[in-house]
Parts: structure tokens; sequence; C-alpha cells
């Protein structure tokens, strides 16, 4: 293998940023030894070395992008063909080929470049200003000399724009399709927790209760085929945890919470979390999630409106708990309440089913105790 | 029924199969006939067609096209063989000054329905007058098509297109590659069109323009860069006059560069006409000056010399590194 290129790296990933190199140009490297460290949407992936060899060429240095199946490294010393000619014609060689071609352009032709005049593109360059994705001024949205001088002041004014990498950039992909797609209905509720046991851990009450919410209503628990049109009502639940971490949002999925003992789901979460962090965690991990928890009250805010991420049609929000002046059987009390926000996709579920989730997690939550 | 053939077989295939099917359809040319011609491009022709059907001419090259012209004005389809491209210079008179405008002359009464078929090109290592590649000088002249295949299945094809225009075609056959390698080519009786390029490689990043063997190169250069995830779009001439700026424009615009890749000197060759074209009607897409991988400026050198002439894959792939290099 003259070229490495870079593998499929897990379902859905067509790129990776390269984080380190672990060798240089010239370096001898033993089959499996790690060559590099890449970033995809999900995770710091370690590319061992598919053979024995001497790197001849790495490319693209660290923060590049590479996509699935282009190359990252040159092997030394593998010939290629020389092809001289000698003597005479030719004979045809024992390999038959069908000829192939199309008649005029490929069915691939259609300009998509940014128009501008080569004293433009010069200007740019020199200026470095960048040019994609950009809406010149001029005739067809061709850039002209005044669009550049006027990015390159804003460049220079508030500083170059940094392009998203990795979690974020996924981020925000999925985000702008979800908004795209799915009609959201947001239900706000508040649950009285005033009379929960000391040390009740809140995160797997709140798993407790989406347990409980899905089983009481599986509509909410359901994989939804807007294409389609079409839905798969699951029988396990697989909670996908929102994890904030400074690249951005991560969701490790944490498996069947239906069917497994709390402790276990306990140290599953923990672990999850901890590769997370580590940025150790496997793709696999991340996928697969059927309905969504989001614990932003662990640091601020009550209520919210949190994104349903297709194919799931439920996110459960939790904010804050919070001291509060309630009425308890007509008389005025003050009670820990817990804020909860439930967002479903209204394509996949109608209201009722929501509102009876809802109810059945309202009443899990304020029991005294679950263990 | 499609039998595995190289590029001159396939030219005696269509060259067959039209005789068969028009018998308007005559060749002529020096040892067309009881010696099958010197590449065998006649051969089994006069056999089957007889001697009425198959000239052997004198060593006159005038004669040869002057008897074209003759013939194609009164009814006749002649195909003529110019032995290689360095003789066909006695042929100019004719073709320029009769064949290229008897149509226009005569106001639409006659018409020129002649072929000229021409081996052309270098690599072979022949003497002096056997390797040019000129086709610059007929692909200048308005009423003269130039055309070039680049494999067995489109030769075959583009000559019988070639044969049944009505009007003069110069079939310049790349000799190198006459039997490089063999494809299916089905006898379907099917012309290919002309007037149009043929797009051999779909390619996001950079267009390769080029014909006849030179297509060999192009490929292979295209392959290596694949490797190197650089994505070449590989476009085929094919026909040198009338151009078909549409499709190399669209795909110039698609990719932002081009390299232009012929045997030919440089100066005032096909591939500045198709260089100035961009320039002047896709310039706000270009990405980077067009690139020339050709030829030298130069008499065609004798054959100790002929491979430092020659373009080759390396030259390719270093025009297109520098051509994707610029900023």
């Amino acid at each position: 293998m003259k070229y490495f290129k870079l593998p499929d790296l897990g379902e859905g990933l067509p790129e990776a940023e390269i984080v380190e190199w672990m060798i240089s140009e010239g370096d001898q490297v033993t089959t499996d030894q790690i060559l590099a460290t890449v970033e995809t949407a999900k995770a710091i992936i370690e590319i061992p070395s598919p053979q024995d060899g001497v790197i001849a060429h790495l490319f693209g240095q660290a923060g590049d992008t590479i996509h699935t199946g282009e190359p990252l490294l040159e092997f030394a010393g593998e010939e290629d063909d020389s092809g001289t000619v000698v003597g005479e014609l030719k004979k045809s060689s024992d390999t038959t080929t069908e000829d192939h071609f199309f008649i005029g352009a490929a069915p691939s032709t259609q300009a998509h470049s940014q128009k501008m005049t080569p004293a433009v593109r010069s200007l740019a360059s020199r200026l470095n200003v960048d040019t994609d994705n950009r809406q010149g001024s001029g005739e067809n949205g061709q850039l002209t000399t005044d669009d550049i001088e006027r990015l390159a002041r804003t460049d220079r004014t508030h500083g170059k724009a940094e392009p998203l990498r990795g979690v974020r950039k996924q981020m925000a992909r999925n985000m702008a399709r979800a908004h795209a797609e799915v009609v959201p209905v947001t239900l706000n509720e508040d649950v009285d927790i005033h009379d929960w046991e000391d040390n009740e851990d809140i995160t797997m009450r709140l798993i407790h209760a989406i347990a409980v919410g899905c089983k009481a209503e599986p509509a909410m628990n359901t994989w939804f085929d807007g294409q389609q049109l079409a839905r798969r009502v699951l029988s396990k639940i697989n909670l996908g945890v929102a994890v904030d971490t400074e690249q951005g949002l991560f969701v490790p999925v944490v498996r069947d919470i239906g069917n497994r003992s709390l402790s276990d789901i306990r140290d599953g979460l923990n672990q999850l979390r901890q590769d997370v962090i580590n940025r150790t965690i496997p793709p696999s991990e991340l996928q697969g999630g059927t309905i969504t928890l989001s614990n932003f009250g662990t640091i601020a805010g009550r209520y919210a409106s949190p994104i349903v991420v297709p194919p799931t049609v439920a996110i459960l929000g939790a904010g804050v708990i919070r001291e509060q002046v309630v009425p308890v059987a007509g008389e005025i009390a003050v009670r820990r309440v817990l804020p909860l926000s439930l967002t479903f996709d209204h394509r996949a579920a109608t209201g009722g089913e929501a509102a009876r989730f809802m109810r059945a997690v309202l009443d899990d939550l304020a029991r005294k105790s679950i263990s | 029924m499609s039998n595995s053939m190289t590029m001159v077989e396939a030219v005696n295939l269509a060259l067959h199969s039209e005789m068969q099917r028009d018998s308007s359809v005559v060749i002529l040319g020096e040892d067309v006939g009881v010696n099958g011609g010197v590449f065998r491009a006649t051969v089994g022709l006069r056999d089957e067609f007889g001697i009425k059907r198959v000239l052997d001419t004198p060593l006159a090259e005038t004669m040869i096209a002057g008897l074209s012209v003759g013939m194609a004005s009164q009814g006749l389809k002649p195909v003529a063989e110019i032995q290689f491209m360095g003789f066909i210079l006695a042929a100019m008179e004719h073709l320029i000054g009769h064949a290229a405008r008897l149509r226009h002359r005569t106001r639409g009464r006659l018409h020129c329905p002649m072929v000229l078929r021409v081996p052309f090109g270098g690599g072979i290592h022949a003497p002096e007058h056997h390797s040019e590649s000129t086709e610059a000088l007929f692909a200048h002249i308005p009423g003269l098509r130039v055309v070039i295949p680049s494999s067995p299945a489109r030769a075959y094809g583009l000559l019988l297109a070639a044969i049944r225009n009505p009007d003069p075609v110069i079939f310049m056959e790349p000799k190198r590659i006459y039997r490089l390698n063999a494809q299916p080519v089905e006898d379907s009786g099917k012309a290919l069109p002309l007037d149009t390029c043929y797009t051999l490689r779909e390619g996001a990043d950079i267009t390769l323009i080029s014909w006849g063997a030179m297509i060999k190169e192009t490929l292979e250069a295209a392959d290596t860069l694949a490797e190197q995830a650089i994505s070449c779009e590989v476009i085929d001439l094919v026909t040198l006059n009338p151009i078909d700026h549409k499709t190399i424009l669209a795909s110039v615009a698609k990719t932002g560069r081009c390299v232009i890749i012929h045997e030919a000197p440089k100066s005032c060759a096909v591939g500045a006409e198709i260089s100035a074209t961009i320039a002047e009607r896709e310039l706000l897409n270009l990405q980077a000056p067009v690139n020339r991988v050709t030829g030298y400026d130069t008499v065609m050198p004798y054959y100790r010399m002929e491979n430092h002439y020659m373009p080759n894959t390396t030259d390719i792939i270093d025009a297109v590194t520098n051509t994707l290099e610029f900023s």
C-alpha cells in the first residue's frame, strides 16, 4: 500500500480532523504503531499503522480536516509504473476494458464556485479573506473589490471568524436539521419533591421517572422517519444524556434503562461521563438513543424549550430545584420543587400521549423514594 | 456480438461495415489494396469489395486528395488514406482550396462527403516525416472537420460518423495507440456524434483536456492523482473543428482549473484556442491560469531524442499540481 487512506471510523462519520501526528516524514513505523490521533464529530480516535514502512509524506497538519477515503499519508519506496515507450507500436495488453464515456459533459457538471475576476481573487488572497459561500454585491452574486475590502475590514476590526470544528460543527448541523424538520411542542410543569428522602440521587430519579413514563406511554420512546412518515415504537429504552463540555455537546447513551438496576445504571453513566470528558468515548456509545434527558438544572435555568433530534421524538429537560411558596391542602407552604420541560415532536405523537407521559413522570418523581 | 479488438482493427471493422451498407463508399491510398495498408487498417477489403472500390494509388498525395474531391463532388463517398501525417502537406491545396469550400462556392449545389484518414503522432521511433502532429493546420480551416479518436470503440463509431458526414472530415488516427489496448467493439453500425467532446472521467478538482494518444498519459495521470484524492475530470476533445466549447466551459466552471495536454508544439496549437476561449468566457470561475503540457516548438526530433519531446505522465501530474497549488 502506497497511500494510507483515512478509514471509515464509524457509522455516519464522513470526516475527521487531525489532532496530532505521532510520527513525522521519514520515520520508520511498524504495524499497529499509532500514527495520529484524529477527532471526529464524536470522539478522539487513534489511528494505527496498517503496515511496516517508512513515511514519505503526511497529508495535512494538525487542525486539517480529512474526509473518509482520502489519503492520510504516503509510504515510501513503493514504485509506480514508469510508462516509457519503446520501439514501434506497443502491442495490445491482455486486459480488455469496456469503453466508458459520457457524450458531452459529465452529469455532475455544475458550477458552484465563487465568481470573481482574477484581480479580485488575488486581492482576497492577499488580504487573507475567506470567500467561500459569500454572496457578492456584483452581477449574479459576483464578488467585487469593495466586497473583499469590506470583508477584510470586518476581519481587522473584529478578528477572523473561527470555523466550527468537530463536535461543535456537528451540533450546529444537527440542530439546524432538527429545527427544519421537527414540529416541537413543549410542556412545562413543576413537581413537588419536598418529601424526598435525604440523599436522593436527582439524576437517577429522573432516569427512573423517564423509564416509568415510557412504559406508561410508549409513544414517547419511538424513532420517527419524517421522509417515510413511519415510526418504530421501541421496546428498549436507551436514554441519551446530554453532557456539556468545552468542546461542545455530547449525548452518550445509557442502554436499556427499563430493565437494569439503578446502581448498574449509575455505574454505566459515570463511566460514560468519564469517557466523554477524556474524549475516549467510542462512536458506538453515542448512537442508538431513543429518548433524551437534559439536566441543565445543574447549572442554571428553570424552564427551557429543549430540541428534539430526529429520529427520537422526545426530550425531557430538568431545571434548577428551588424552594417555592405553594398551596398545600389550602395552606401556604414552602416546598422544594423541580421544574420540568418536555419537548415532543408533534408529527410523531399526540398532545395526549405527551401529557400522559408527563403525568407518569411527575407521579414517579413525587414518590418519596424509589430504592 | 462484440469482439475484443485494437483501434486499428476497429478502423478496419468500421470501413468494412460501412462499405457493406453503402456501395458509394470507396477506399483509396498508397498500399491500401494488395498490401492492406502499412498499419493493416484496410486489410481484407480489396479481396472482399474488389479493385473498383479499393484503389491502390501512386505515391502522389496531391492526386489522392484531388481524386477524392472529385469523387465526393460527384456522389461517391471516398475514404482516402494518407500514409503518414508528414506526407499530407502535398494534399493541402485540394483540402483547403477545394474540399473545405465546395459547399460554399456552389451555394450548396455540391458538397464534399470525403474522409481523409491519416495516422499521426510520435512515440513509435519512426523516421523523419512520420511522427508529426499537425492537427492545428486543419482545425484552423473553416469547412474542414477534424476528428481524432482515442479508443477502439470510439474509433469505430466516429469513423462511421465521419463517412456519413456530408462534408469533408480529416480523420486523424493516433498510431502510437493503434495496437496498445483491445476492448470490446460491437459491429452495431451505430455512429457516435461528431462536434461534441467526450467526458472520460468525471471529476471535481481540475479539468484535463486532451485528444488522441495523449489521452493514455492523461488518464494515467488522473489515476495517480486520484490516489492522492485529487479528482480530475478528463475531457477527450475528439472533434477539433468545430470545438465543443460548451462542454469544456461547463467543466471549467465546475472545477475552476484546467490543464490542456497535446503532443503538438505549443505555439498556435489547438490548446491555445481552448485556453483563449476559457479566458474569454469563463474568467470569473477560474481559480488558476490555464496550463498547457505540450510538445516543444521544434521540428519533431528523430527517435533518439523523441522521448524527450513527448509529454509524459509526470509532466501532466506536475502541471496539475502546480495548477492546484496556485492560490
